[in-house]
């Protein structure tokens, strides 16, 4: 009998980290948010978030601006087209992974 | 709260687990404390009419429809301090959506007054007769009802979507029957059935959530 074999396309590295997974998932969802309602939302130190999106920034996939309100600094991150495009495409990858019986 | 570390070696599950919950909690932090303007501006509006109510019966002058204005100044006063005082949350499309729709309500509802005013003055001051006025209580009550019922379709909530068709209902035949200070007890009807309830049935449902 022939053996069926199934391609997997690789899940976007980017994405597939806990906290840049958790980043995108939160952004996806709202227009902005600023980094002290990231920060609270997925529990990161500062200096972790920092560097994560930093990736994601440099990745094309979120926009970083930086901004002032009243004396102190505001970080805002919006998700990008690219972003939102990578998101949905990581997630069909997932549920083709998911769909495959375990043996 | 649950911390998330930069894990890189996830399993798809794991992936998943992360996008649903994270999602969840943006989510439900963004809906707090969204039924507060709607409870304001029930309680706002229900009492202003009542006071026109009593005032406009005693006196015998509409004049006193000019509360409506020291109303509106007096709720965004209060929305202000409710917006410093609140967590912080972002705006999503669902939250700027209902946001636009009452400010919009806020400027046709006013607007309209302010237009049908001037036009008197004019026409009084040029001897041109009597403007030809619209029901314009019949006319708020669509439009507060319309808005109302915007709100509840995109916040998916099928108790406020009923309970504005029902208020505007009442409204409008309430609108239509009754003339002078009478024609005030529409907008109780609109404040507490409209906006007075459903912002108590939102504020209970993010609570239980």
């Amino acid at each position: 009998m022939e053996e069926k074999q199934t391609t997997f396309k690789p899940l976007d590295p980017l994405l597939h980290s806990e906290l840049r997974l958790a980043v995108m998932s939160i952004l996806i969802g709202v227009e902005e948010a600023d980094f002290v309602y990231i920060k609270a939302q997925t529990g990161a130190t500062a200096g972790n978030l920092s560097v994560q999106l930093d990736k994601l920034s440099a990745a094309g996939y979120i926009e970083v601006e930086k901004t002032f309100k009243g004396k102190k600094t505001c970080t805002i991150c919006r998700i990008t087209g690219k972003g939102r495009d990578a998101f949905a495409e990581y997630v069909e990858t997932l549920k083709q992974y998911l769909q495959i019986p375990k043996v | 709260m649950e911390t998330i570390v930069n894990k890189e070696n996830l399993s798809t599950e794991n992936s998943l687990k992360i996008i649903a919950e994270t999602m969840e909690r943006s989510r439900k932090t963004i809906a707090k404390n969204l039924g507060k303007p709607l409870i304001l501006w029930g309680c706002l509006v229900a009492v202003t009419a009542l006071v026109i109510y009593f005032l406009w019966s005693k006196t015998g002058s509409p004049v006193w429809n000019l509360l409506w204005f020291a109303m509106s100044a007096i709720g965004v006063v209060c929305n202000i301090i409710m917006d410093k005082n609140k967590e912080k949350a972002p705006k999503t499309e669902v939250s700027r959506i209902i946001g636009k729709t009452w400010m919009w309500f806020g400027i046709f509802a006013t607007g309209f007054y302010f237009l049908i005013w001037v036009a008197a003055l004019i026409m009084r001051y040029f001897e041109l007769g009597n403007i030809v006025v619209a029901n314009m209580t019949l006319v708020i009550a669509l439009l507060m009802g319309l808005c109302g019922v915007i709100t509840g379709v995109v916040m998916k909530m099928k108790s406020v979507v009923a309970c504005l068709v029902v208020a505007t209902a009442i409204s409008v035949v309430v609108a239509l029957i009754c003339n002078g200070p009478a024609q005030l007890l529409v907008f109780v009807v609109l404040g507490i059935l409209g906006l007075l309830i459903p912002g108590m049935i939102l504020q209970n449902k993010t609570k239980q959530n």
